[in-house]
């Protein structure tokens, strides 16, 4: 190989770095199960809660983190969810019927999204909080609860299109929540309802890694609340959604030398790094670049709970500069997070077994092809790139020609696009054929998030490992409960 | 130079030269002072440094130019129109945009994907600009999506109904024209005619280092020119990284002999040489530019036998970036400690603060008649609060503490705040300074809410 390899080598931290590991449990399983399978570290989940926890206790704030389901359809990792103190966020029938099933007493749900008719009336009879989308969903929550003779309704009432004074911080027009601008009428019918609904806050999510834009929103929140004390309404919490992100890639290093070579690349000024030129959304006008890198920050110098804290420490200009975290407490309202991607980072890997190893008609670098779809492998969906470690079928066996190589990475349906990664990718040494490559940290919408059965073929089985007495233990997902590992409570 | 009326007007301060009044500030752009480092400074022994003095230009930057000499022809259309002046710029380019719309009565918004030097934001709020913060990336993303916020930017400026000039500062010619005309060759005439050896820039728009070394090279195309931007992960106001310069249209890498990064750390050192040892109150990228000439030039210096010269720009004025320079560099603002500080108790003191708790502080509120001090903010406080309390924000009762004790020693004080967490290192700091009778409320108004105890709303 001629050029300097180009890595992303992943984060991994406890167990997952343990499992990858473990060459020996993960062929075996892949034999037992088939290529692509997914494999879910339950107990990471309870770490991950404690980390947000852990941030909510330095700011002295109480509240509930809600693990927003539709990151992950894992049966482990909700019913381990459900032996902590964590709550979990549901955008579903199915979402709700399966927390419901899992352990999550009512008090420990919210419902959140738009809700078609059986959602909302499950959630309105289990007596789950509501976080209400719109005018017309909160009507129809009120006419269920009424029609059906149920108890009052605890809601959320989710807001957008929050604005900022001073500097307009702009932000992508969302579809969900009631226009916080219309605010006025929406509590004039909460007020109005009072018989049907308790407003126990209000909520936020906005789709962004914008830091300013949340602060903006979290204000906004206050504000709002104000508005409703005002009135003798007695809300009790601000919910301030998710998008708290994964850092994917180790090092930054490696994250800008990949991203400059990518220009470089795109530019002409260095060969292709991308199956047929890609851009990822750069293109070279007149040896300009243009457009826009759509790819996900792959590493994050500040994710999950990190960023929780440093939005809490972001100052209100409204409120007299005091910090968010300050006015939440000091106004005595209770915190909601619903941190889906964040709350299951190292709680997953995909792992997909090597096909056929061969030298592309150029002959400077390699095909290999999985037994595994691109939608089994969901991260480059998601714009994540990052490497995926290989597992050698023989991990003793040396072989000669040990090296770096550059590899495209090719799924198992016969389609042009069935390309796992556009990237070509370097991995340190050669795969062959039988050999594994591990995905990590796919747990948060790349493993079930798109799986399709196309051509027929299966969905990847899933399974929970968790270590006990220093070796690994293992089951399918379905019948995991926190009873399986002995040291659970039995 | 500015060229009014068909007369040359210049303004040449250093050799005590030619006219010096003006009939409009815009004619006091350009004509910059060249000024030589002392030698003693940089220590090259074969290269006389000079510094483009560009933080002489009215509005405070090399940007003047490139923004008059943008929007000047179309200023009259624009008046005429009553259209706004748009400009993606974060900094300088903003700032000067903003006085010359707000000179001929314009409206001027500035869009930026992050507004990140808070004195910069407030200057040009003060000056009458509208600031709008472009999105963050989507968290939940989608590669195909085609919304990205720049293109989103230019579909606005082109929406029916819209009526915009927009300078285009990234690809306008007419900012490396500014250059070309102006600073290029007002270096020359200060060289006696001559071209210096090396040209140092920082690299924003590209406008001023193209222009000026196209003009330099007239001269003599032997002219070697170093082009500085940030490194990858730094942040520099005012130029781009080594990565984001190639989104600049301006940008020909044909232009450089080299292009090099310099960190944070090391801008901020060649400010603070400049700002401390010359005189030049430089800005960030001033410092970049003498550091990375510094480090250039330092690795010829010895082999050279004839002596040569060089010149970098120096393009605003360190004042705007206080807060910039405090995050790096807290060590330069150290002060003095302060008395009466809650931060110099120890643990033991904070831990044996007096302290009461809720039953019993109603019960003392009602026979002992504390005065009860709310030290949270004035919005919590306004929203609800013990009957009778009286609101100390915390920030002001720890100014208000360092000038002595603000309470009679025979007014017992009950202190309260969130969680009871501050309220008792001032109890403790109370007690220290001699107060007889001051606790805290533990568990904070939390724990009072919690007890059911009431809270009122005035
Ligand atoms: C209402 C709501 N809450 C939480 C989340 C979780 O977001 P993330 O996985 O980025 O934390 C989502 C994601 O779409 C959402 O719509
Ligand atoms: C402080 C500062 N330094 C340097 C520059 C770079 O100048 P140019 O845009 O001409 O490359 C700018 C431009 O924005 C600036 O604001």
């Amino acid at each position: 190989m001629g050029e300097e390899p180009l890595y992303l080598e992943p984060r991994l931290e406890e167990p997952l770095r343990s499992l990858l590991e473990s060459p020996g449990l993960l062929h075996t399983l892949t034999n037992a199960l088939g290529s692509p399978l997914n494999v879910l570290l339950p107990d990471r989940i309870a770490a991950n809660v404690e980390r947000f926890r852990s941030v909510y206790r330095a700011h002295h704030l109480s509240g509930q983190v809600w693990f927003a389901h539709k990151a992950s359809g894992s049966r482990a990792l909700l019913r381990r969810l459900a032996a902590t103190d964590a709550g979990v966020d549901v955008a579903s029938l199915t979402e709700l019927q399966h927390a419901l099933g899992a352990g999550f007493t009512p008090d420990r749900i919210v419902a959140t999204g738009p809700k078609n008719p059986p959602f909302l009336w499950l959630a309105a009879r289990t007596s789950v909080t509501v976080a209400v989308d719109s005018r017309a969903e909160l009507e129809h929550l009120v006419s269920l609860v009424r029609g059906h003779a149920l108890s009052r309704a605890r809601i959320l009432l989710r807001l957008s299109g929050f604005e900022s004074t001073g500097v307009r911080v702009l932000s992508r027009r969302s579809r969900f929540g009631s226009p916080v601008a219309n605010v006025g009428p929406l509590l004039d019918e909460v007020e109005r309802y009072g018989d049907a609904v308790e407003l126990v806050g209000v909520a936020y999510h906005l789709d962004t890694t914008g830091l300013d834009e949340k602060a903006v929103a979290l204000e906004g929140c206050l504000r709002v609340l104000e508005e409703c004390r005002g009135r003798g309404l007695r809300p009790a919490a601000v919910d301030v959604g998710g998008g708290f992100g994964v850092s994917y890639v180790d090092e930054r290093e490696q994250w800008e030398r990949y991203t400059t070579a990518l220009t470089d690349a795109v530019l002409g000024t260095r060969p292709p790094l991308t199956w047929g030129g890609h851009g990822y959304g750069l293109r070279n006008e007149g040896g300009t670049l243009r457009g826009t890198l759509g790819l996900y920050p792959a590493h994050r110098p500040v994710a999950g709970a990190g960023y929780l804290d440093e939005l809490l420490s972001r100052p209100a200009a409204s409120f007299g500069g005091r910090p968010l975290a300050a006015l939440l407490l000091e106004h005595l309202y209770d915190l909601h997070a619903e941190p889906g991607r964040a709350l299951v980072d190292q709680c997953g890997v995909t792992v997909a077994k090597v096909l056929e190893v061969r030298a592309d008609d150029a002959g400077a670098q390699l095909l290999v092809r999985l037994a595994a779809k691109a939608d089994d492998v969901a991260l480059e969906d998601h714009g994540v790139l990052v490497d995926p470690v290989v597992v050698p079928r023989d991990p003793a066996g040396g072989r000669a020609g040990d090296g770096p190589v550059a590899v495209h990475l090719a799924g198992s349906l016969c389609l042009e696009t069935d390309l796992i990664t556009r990237r070509t990718v370097f991995l340190p040494r050669r795969p062959e054929p039988g050999d594994l490559l591990a995905f990590a940290n796919t747990a948060g919408y790349c493993m079930d998030f798109r799986a399709t059965r196309a051509q027929q073929q299966p969905a990847a089985r899933k399974v929970a490992a968790w270590q006990e007495g220093g070796s690994w233990q293992w089951c399918l997902d379905d019948e995991y409960w926190p009873t399986v590992p002995v040291g659970g409570t039995q | 130079m500015a060229m009014v009326s068909g007369r040359r007007v210049l303004a040449d301060r250093t050799r005590g030269g030619n006219a010096v009044r003006y009939d409009s500030i815009t004619e006091a752009i350009g004509n910059t002072p060249l000024v030589r480092i002392d030698p003693a400074v940089h220590g090259l022994e074969h290269i006389d440094l000079y510094a483009k003095l560009e933080l002489f230009n009215p509005f405070g930057s090399v940007k003047d130019r490139a923004a008059w000499n943008m929007a000047r022809p179309h200023l009259a259309a624009a008046v005429e129109h009553g259209s706004t002046v748009v400009e993606l710029s974060s900094g300088n380019t903003a700032k000067a945009l903003a006085v010359l719309a707000g000179m001929h009565g314009l409206r001027f918004k500035s869009v930026t994907n992050r507004m990140r030097v808070p004195e910069i934001k407030d200057l040009l709020l003060l000056l009458g600009a509208e600031i709008e913060e472009l999105p963050g990336q989507s968290e939940c993303l989608d590669p195909a999506a085609t919304d990205d916020p720049l293109t989103l930017f230019h579909r606005t400026l082109s929406e029916p109904g819209g009526d915009y000039l927009h300078t285009d500062q990234y690809f306008n010619p007419h900012n490396v024209e500014a250059h070309l005309t102006g600073t290029g060759p007002e270096i020359v005439k200060d060289l006696d005619g001559r071209a210096p050896d090396w040209f140092v820039a920082g690299v924003g728009t590209a406008g001023s280092s193209t222009g000026i070394a196209r003009a330099l090279r007239e001269t003599d195309p032997a002219v070697r020119v170093l082009g500085l931007v940030a490194a990858k992960s730094d942040f520099i106001p005012g130029i781009r990284t080594i990565d984001e310069v190639h989104e600049v249209g301006l940008f020909d890498p044909g232009t450089y002999d080299a292009i090099e990064a310099v960190s944070a750390d090391e801008a901020i050192e060649g400010m603070l040489t400049l700002n401390r040892r010359c005189g030049i109150l430089a800005g960030p990228t001033g410092g970049a530019a003498y550091q990375g000439a510094v480090r250039r030039l330092g690795a010829l210096d010895a082999e050279l036998t004839e002596r040569q010269s060089a010149v970098f720009v120096v393009c605003d004025r360190v004042e705007s970036y206080i807060g910039y320079v405090r995050e790096r560099r807290p060590d330069l603002f150290g002060r003095p400690p302060r008395r009466n500080s809650p931060a110099d108790l120890s643990d033991a003191e904070v831990r044996a603060a007096p302290a009461i708790g809720v039953a019993d502080a109603q019960a003392w509120i009602a026979t002992g008649r504390p005065l009860v001090v709310d030290l949270r903010s004035t919005f919590a406080y306004a929203a609800l609060h013990i009957d009778g309390s009286v609101n100390i924000v915390d920030e002001v009762f720890e100014e208000l503490l360092r000038g002595g004790l603000p309470f009679s020693r025979s007014r017992p004080v009950l202190l309260a705040c969130p969680v009871g967490e501050k309220s008792a290192r001032y109890a403790a700091l109370l007690t220290r300074m001699g107060h007889p009778e001051v606790r805290s409320l533990t568990g904070g108004i939390v724990a009072w809410r919690d007890a059911g105890a009431p809270l009122v709303r005035d």
